[in-house]
């Protein structure tokens, strides 16, 4: 049996010069090397879609601060754009500043005088730039309480009859929605 | 990513065509990133509450005459008060009872069917988190119209 140097086999029965370059790469190769995006775009498209079905038009109303949980209802609205106060256990705020500490609250209580008096004279301010600004409109008296879910009624009684001295009488308590529903009964 | 279209009568030419996708892509990452700034997270939403305590508010009818339906929160647990009729509702353990609340609202509801306003008269201790669960309450019996007041104030 005669011996025969090695070479390569593979591809020896196609004859053809041109087919045979192509399927051993023997021709010249493209550097080119085309990325496949669609996997990518899906993924993007997909993106998209969910976010703009949880884009809210009306922003972000209320910043929930670190340390407020706030509770949960079923039966809820929309909120609307008012002067925030925060309750903690620790301190009450109006818009972020601060207006009262929970020391000064706890003290009160025992002389009978629920007003806390920079959040009575911060509201009554922001009442009359409200209705400096807005000449031709009535004053809807509407506030919103941010209250931690700890937080006594103790605490908030005092917070809302500040608020009720100083002409918002509408209050309306922060919570996180429940339901994907807003309304209710309270809408019928 | 290229569309292939047939070329007829067995032309040589290939007839691949590359689409532009930079613009699109462009597009989509805009939009993810304008979406993902101004995305809000959490869904928070409000419950509205009325300072409204014994005879204000313009109550035409003097209050004598007028059935009024208070639900007082306190240590124990609730006290349904409708008119003259007085319903405690103890807790069950250490929760408060708002399956049994939300019952006796309904039974109150359907006996005035006119009315609509509820107050919620609260003891000094009672944390936040359990008056709004009571106003939820009273809510889903629909009392639709809701005062939130101390038990001094609301004259029981």
């Amino acid at each position: 049996m005669p011996i025969h140097a090695p070479r390569a086999h593979l591809f020896d029965t196609v004859t053809l010069e041109a087919p045979k370059a192509r399927l051993t790469h023997a021709g010249r190769k493209s550097v080119y090397e085309a990325l496949n995006l669609v996997a990518y775009i899906d993924m993007m498209t997909m993106l998209v879609i969910f976010l703009l079905m949880s884009f809210s038009a009306t922003g972000e109303i209320l910043f929930v601060q670190k340390n407020i949980v706030l509770p949960e209802a079923q039966n809820w609205t929309e909120l609307e754009r008012a002067p925030v106060i925060s309750v903690t256990k620790d301190v009450v705020t109006l818009d972020g500043a601060q207006v009262a500490t929970g020391d000064e609250l706890a003290k009160d209580s025992a002389t009978g005088d629920a007003n806390i008096t920079e959040l009575h004279d911060k509201l009554v301010t922001l009442k009359n730039n409200y209705k400096l600004l807005h000449p031709n409109q009535d004053f809807n008296g509407v506030a919103i309480i941010q209250s931690d879910k700890g937080v006594e009624f103790k605490i908030l009684k005092k917070v809302m009859y500040s608020a009720a001295t100083a002409g918002y009488n509408n209050v309306n308590f922060a919570v996180k929605s429940k339901s994907a529903k807003p309304g209710g009964p309270a809408t019928e | 990513m290229s569309v292939s279209v047939q070329a007829g009568k067995g032309g040589k030419k290939s007839l691949n065509v590359d689409l532009n996708l930079v613009p699109y892509i462009d597009l989509l990452t805009c939009m993810v990133a304008f979406l993902l700034i101004t995305a809000v997270w959490t869904q928070l939403s409000r419950l509205q509450a009325q300072q409204r305590g014994q005879g204000q508010a313009g109550e035409e009818t003097p209050p004598e005459l007028q059935t009024k339906i208070v639900v007082v929160v306190g240590q124990e647990g609730f006290s349904l008060v409708v008119g003259q009729d007085q319903t405690p509702i103890p807790k069950k353990g250490s929760d408060y009872d708002f399956e049994k609340l939300a019952a006796e609202l309904k039974k109150a509801k359907d006996t005035h069917p006119d009315k609509n306003d509820v107050q919620v008269a609260s003891e000094d201790q009672i944390v936040f988190d359990t008056l709004i669960r009571t106003m939820d309450t009273a809510l889903s019996a629909r009392f639709p119209d809701i005062s939130l007041i101390d038990t001094g104030a609301a004259g029981i």
